[in-house]
């Protein structure tokens, strides 16, 4: 009974947490290994043999795991199931195995890589994202709001929503742009691309393995849309204002993720082709997050119970239309991105 | 005139719940929204306050109409303070940063130390809106809509989740804000706070 309680409580949550960084790696490993691509001993002796790429792996896993690693150590509920008078070892060693467990992506990566060794190394990440997990940071002071004008206010609210209701996604979304980054680096490379193809390609793994970290932000930033639609209508703000608001937001997101991929891919590519690459995935990302935006403003009222798959469509029409316009025309297709992108959005119209 | 509604028409949900109604607010008013639940005073707000578009007619505040032209429109919600029933702006946001929003989009100074104190708000500034009681959140709604200060405040049952002392304290706010020449909408149920108020009842 009592484990029945944890699992539930605590345990599926975490589950739902860890949930976009499974899909991130299904995404990367899917890009990486195969059979005529690397194999998973390549990249573990790689981390192991230079310890840049080896430190900026570990830091990326344990930034990915940390939000579900602190809801199984610190969660409400975790802390609630743990002052009743209950077992005191058992559910510290549920979360321990379910800790590990949820790591299943990272298991498979060291034991198929570096064998019984490899162990060490989980256990060395583990040991790390329970002690980073325990800490309770202190709540920042809150900076003082001064906006000078409506829109910037908007922005800055929106900003916030991020900030005070995604905290947990941003994490995620920041480890998943450094793995996007790495991927597109190791793909590049790997393959040996000229610069002008590592641009295209790597843009488009970098907005493919970007959309799992985008997903929970976006709709962070639909419930700040939505619980400020009163207040902006009776501010005097337009809808028009609004909307653009929202994009410049999103727009921000995705390029930040794709200029945080673009650095972690400089660990691994050539200056060469690391000059071609960022500048082609951060313009891609942020013209394409206007398919995201279109599809934010189209569920603004629409029926809640369809919103998240509406919304997760929209964010997975990002990397199709990049792949699409980046496959066709190379890195001039960027520009037709964000033609496409901008006719998107503005031919978006919210159900009456 | 403050505020002049004429014919105005609202439907929702295909069903019309304001039929060609008439209102208007002089400086100096306090008016009282009365009717039973659902007889559509927060749909009337929600139309005056530039929240729920009508079907027909028009609603002019200030000579400005609220549903007009993109310019006309701005300006008439400038001189407009509402707090809905629920009193629900973005639960995240901290008390000063509502206000800070309210005072950019109205290009007004932030709330004065004088109203902060008289609304028994200084506690509350830095704390999120959605870890406050209804009480609370109706104050800090009430001190971002007298931002200005506007010429019309709308206000749907503000005497909702207010202790007494609190409660007296809107009172003196209302009958200021009528004493300097401006105007104010009120939907309660309260027929004793409209009889302090000395407003002109309206019965939908």
């Amino acid at each position: 009974m009592w484990m029945r309680v944890w699992a539930r409580a605590v345990v599926a949550p975490a589950a739902r947490r860890a949930g976009a960084v499974w899909e991130g790696c299904a995404i990367v490993a899917a890009v990486i290994f195969g059979r005529t691509a690397m194999h998973p001993r390549d990249l573990t002796g790689l981390a192991v043999g230079s310890p840049g790429v080896g430190a900026v792996l570990a830091a990326t896993w344990v930034l990915l795991m940390l939000p579900s690693a602190r809801f199984l150590v610190r969660g409400d509920a975790a802390t609630y199931l743990r002052a009743l008078p209950g077992p005191t070892w058992t559910p510290r060693l549920a979360a321990a195995a379910a800790l590990v467990a949820l790591q299943l992506p990272w298991l498979v990566l060291w034991l198929a890589g570096a064998g019984a060794r490899g162990l060490a190394v989980i256990a060395a990440t583990t040991i790390v994202l329970v002690a980073l997990a325990r800490i309770r940071p202190r709540r920042p002071r809150p900076r003082r709001a001064a906006w000078k004008t409506a829109t910037r206010a908007l922005a800055g609210v929106y900003a916030r929503a991020l900030g005070r209701r995604a905290s947990d996604a941003l994490v995620r979304g920041a480890g998943l742009a450094v793995l996007a980054g790495l991927t597109a680096g190791l793909f590049v490379r790997n393959n040996a691309l000229p610069p002008r193809e590592s641009a295209a390609i790597g843009a488009a793994v970098v907005a493919v393995v970007l959309a799992p970290g985008v997903a929970g932000l976006v709709m962070a930033l639909l419930d700040a849309h939505r619980a400020s639609a009163w207040l902006a209508a009776t501010l005097g703000i337009s809808e028009t204002a609004r909307r653009a608001v929202l994009a410049a937001v999103v727009a921000s997101i995705y390029a930040i993720g794709a200029a945080i991929a673009s650095a972690a891919a400089a660990l691994v590519v050539e200056p060469a082709a690391l000059v071609y690459l960022a500048p082609a995935a951060i313009s891609a990302a942020a013209g394409s997050s206007l398919f995201a935006t279109r599809a934010l403003v189209r569920v603004e009222h629409a029926d809640p119970r369809t919103t998240a798959l509406r919304v997760v469509i929209g964010v997975i029409a990002v990397p199709a239309a990049s792949i699409v316009a980046l496959g066709l025309l190379g890195p001039s297709g960027v520009l037709a991105l964000a033609a496409a992108g901008a006719l998107a959005f503005a031919t978006a119209k919210g159900p009456a | 005139m403050i505020l002049a509604v004429e014919r105005l028409t609202v439907k929702r949900g295909g069903r019309v719940v304001i039929g060609e109604l008439a209102l208007d607010v002089a400086a100096g008013e306090v008016v009282g929204i009365v009717g039973k639940n659902g007889c559509g005073k927060s749909t009337l707000l929600m139309a005056i306050a530039g929240v729920l578009e009508p079907s027909d007619g028009r609603v002019v505040v200030t000579g400005a109409s609220v549903w007009g032209a993109s310019g006309e429109r701005r300006r008439a919600r400038k001189d407009i303070g509402y707090v809905p029933e629920l009193a629900d702006p973005p639960g995240f946001l901290l008390a000063s940063e509502l206000w800070a929003l309210c005072a950019a989009a109205r290009g007004a100074p932030a709330p004065t130390p004088d109203l902060i104190e008289r609304l028994g708000l200084d506690e509350l500034r830095e704390l999120q809106l959605d870890r406050m009681s209804l009480g609370q959140r109706r104050r800090t709604c009430l001190a971002a809509a007298l931002l200005g200060p506007p010429q019309l405040l709308v206000l749907d049952e503000p005497d909702n989740g207010l202790d007494a002392r609190r409660l007296e304290a809107l009172e003196t706010l209302l009958r200021d804000h009528a004493r300097e020449g401006r105007g104010a909408l009120v939907a309660t149920h309260d027929a004793a706070l409209l009889d302090r108020l000395s407003a002109r009842i309206v019965a939908l």
